[in-house]
């Protein structure tokens, strides 16, 4: 005789549900609060220092300084040293641009200086008081970062290896807050 | 009749109403996407600065993120800090009138039309709160005083905004002893 089958099996399998709302609830108050708090702007930023005056007395060195400086105009850029380390490049504005600063240029212009000063980090600039921020961003923007489409440009570091540079002339001054 | 048809109606919704069930599966999907992505791009958001109506930012390409800090606003109306207006400019010449927005009455210039006096005074309130905050706070550096002012001010302005009015906003803020600026603009993603 068979053993009879188990009365388990005869059971239909029980659905269980499990009760969704208040994980409902607890998802849409998190994504209010992340919605509400978040920031949407994606900002970033350029870092330049006050100049400030020194007290000490200025070092006699035996090679004068390169102190890079870049003069916005209404009409032109003008890269030049003040202890003529470069010849000095006048780059006129875009006339089809309306004005606008031939940043390409001067981005060029930056990048032969940094191959032949590769230890300098410092630019000053100097733009007239007439000159839109846009136009500043625009030259900060030309003078700081390396393209893809610069090359390689690498100098020595510490310990005399020589090292491919990311950035161009990092440290930017403006040279005429208190007037000029 | 009708009251036959009616009757035959009510037990159908009834029906309806018996068999009906939310399906909350897919709604919970795609709220978890969405928290998922919102979290993602919180991490990334380091900053609570806010813009106001009326100001264009430019572009940059500079990768730099700006952390917190006192942060200034200029418009073509005038100068916000800390929420508030602290100078509105004045219309001059009608001749000109794409930069008769940014002019500074005169009023607000001393010291040879270079210090906004109002925004020194707004400046210098900001930057001894600060430093009363910092004493309060069990920080210190390594000779045991409290962490000095940092003295960094962000500078968000309209795109059009003139140097001349920046410069003299640089020089003002230099006075209430802040030393370090940052220019915020939009990023520009690299082509």
């Amino acid at each position: 005789m068979l053993k009879r089958p188990s009365s388990r099996r005869r059971h239909p399998p029980q659905e269980v549900q499990i009760n969704l709302v208040p994980m409902l609830d607890a998802l849409v108050t998190m994504i209010a609060f992340l919605m509400f708090t978040m920031a949407f702007l994606s900002l970033n930023m350029i870092e330049t220092p006050l100049p400030a005056q020194s007290e000490s007395p200025p070092q006699v060195k035996e090679e004068k300084p390169l102190q890079l400086t870049v003069t916005v105009n209404e009409r032109d850029v003008v890269i030049w040293s003040p202890f003529n380390r470069i010849k000095s490049v006048t780059i006129p504005h875009l006339e089809s641009g309306n004005g606008r600063v031939n940043a390409i240029q001067v981005h060029d212009e930056l990048v032969k200086i940094k191959r032949e000063f590769p230890g300098e980090n410092n630019l000053v600039v100097m733009p007239k008081g007439s000159i839109p921020y846009e136009t500043l961003v625009e030259v900060m923007d030309a003078a700081r970062t390396i393209e893809k489409t610069d090359g390689v440009i690498s100098a020595p570091n510490a310990a005399g290896v020589p090292e491919q540079l990311k950035v161009l002339f990092q440290n930017v001054v403006f040279g005429n807050i208190l007037g000029g | 009749m009708s009251i036959r048809k009616s009757i035959r109606n009510r037990r159908t919704r009834r029906n309806i109403h018996r068999d009906f069930d939310l399906q909350l599966t897919s709604m919970m999907d795609i709220l978890v996407i969405i928290l998922v992505f919102l979290l993602k791009s919180y991490s990334t958001s380091t900053n609570s600065f806010t813009t106001i109506k009326g100001i264009k930012l430019p572009y940059s390409k500079s990768q730099d993120v700006p952390r917190d800090s006192l942060h200034l606003i200029v418009t073509p109306a005038g100068i916000t800090f800390d929420g508030k207006t602290v100078v509105s400019f004045v219309p001059i010449s009608p001749e000109s009138p794409e930069s008769a927005a940014y002019a500074f009455a005169s009023e607000d210039l001393t010291e040879g039309n270079m210090k906004i006096w109002k925004l020194f005074d707004a400046l210098t309130k900001a930057r001894q709160t600060a430093e009363e905050n910092n004493k309060r706070l069990p920080l210190r550096d390594s000779s045991g005083n409290p962490i000095p002012f940092d003295g960094v001010l962000a500078i968000q302005a309209d795109q059009k905004v003139l140097y001349d009015t920046l410069r003299k906003i640089m020089y003002t803020a230099g006075l209430a002893q802040f030393r370090t600026f940052r220019f915020l603009a939009l990023r520009q993603e690299p082509i």
